[in-house]
């Protein structure tokens, strides 16, 4: 019974949706991003997101879906 | 029949509920599943030691010396017996039956007994990421097998409309009766569940369930730490070192 053997899901499917992962560990604090996640829905972003990065006292955490973020510049790019 | 013997039910069957999670660790379908798996997995074995804390100051402890010999006399259900073999097995435990303790859960949080009322709240917090995770794979689609055992396994440990748990509702001791369990646990999952018909002659109040059996030898090992002294070394080698 080898890994992942005992099932057809994919890592990723076609419907994924990336997530980046916010969090502060005080008020005084900034949210800031301590990763990403992939799921097909928020429900399940949100399970993965405290599962994943729990290794902290984090009093807040949020999620945004990536194609949510609306960028200014990117690197290399002049402001 | 008391409040400790449902404490007792629930810690068991979070116990085995968190073994059979974590079993999934490294064979669920992706790696977010995988740490999920993990994270609900270290979740259930930490609520089954607070349950099994609250037993004393409840004054009752139900558990006697049987349980370091017989696998039967613990109270987990039947569904947690054998290892999983599928990925439906898992999401049909995490949504329904983990689900179904969580309910039981809330009804001792809102019932009049203080120690549970204190002692269990933050579980509900913790358990709120099983419940999405759980209702999210289930909405995803899954086999009709092991919805349905974990449907019916869910309204037997809920057990009959005139037993226990109906009395310590009455009682004011659980916030929720079973047919109120019920209509919660459907009212999350946003499904009815499948038309249950149990004959409560056949059924065990101890254990809360009908099916005859118990968990496997492995896992039973485990939990006595016997299978963790297969790795210790002996003590000669000890010794020599």
């Amino acid at each position: 019974m080898g890994p992942r053997s005992l099932t057809s899901y994919k890592r990723v499917s076609g419907d994924a949706i990336e997530y980046e992962v916010f969090a502060r560990k005080t008020r005084a604090e900034s949210l800031h991003q301590v990763g990403s996640v992939v799921a097909p829905d928020d429900d399940l972003a949100m399970a993965y997101a405290r599962a994943t990065y729990d290794e902290e006292r984090w009093c807040e955490m949020a999620i945004v879906r990536k194609e949510h973020v609306i960028e200014l510049w990117q690197p290399g790019e002049a402001q | 029949m008391s409040i400790s013997d449902i404490v007792l039910s629930i810690a068991d069957n979070k116990q085995m509920l968190g073994l059979r999670y974590a079993e999934w660790a490294t064979r669920a379908p992706s790696l977010e599943a995988d740490i999920a798996a993990a994270a609900m997995g270290l979740d259930d074995l930490g609520h089954s030691r607070v349950l099994y804390g609250c037993l004393e100051p409840l004054g009752a402890d139900p558990r006697g010396p049987e349980r370091e010999s017989d696998p039967a006399s613990l109270r987990a259900l039947a569904y947690f017996d054998q290892p999983w073999t599928e990925w439906a097995q898992f999401v049909a435990a995490n949504a329904v039956l983990d689900t179904a303790f969580t309910v039981v859960i809330e009804a001792c949080v809102n019932g009049s007994v203080e120690v549970l009322q204190h002692r269990l709240r933050k579980m509900l917090m913790e358990e709120r990421y099983h419940f999405l995770h759980g209702r999210s794979w289930l909405k995803s689609g899954i086999g009709a097998e092991p919805l349905n055992r974990a449907w019916t396994e869910a309204v037997e440990w809920f057990g009959p409309p005139d037993g226990e748990v109906a009395a310590l509702h009455r009682e004011g001791k659980l916030s929720m009766g079973p047919p109120e369990l019920l209509a919660k646990l459907e009212e999350q999952l946003e499904v009815k569940s499948p038309d249950v018909r149990v004959d409560w002659a056949k059924w065990d109040p101890n254990r809360r369930r009908s099916k005859p059996g118990a968990i496997d030898e492995q896992t039973f090992g485990m939990l006595r730490g016997l299978e963790e002294k297969k790795f210790a070394p002996s003590s000669a080698a000890t010794k020599e070192a």
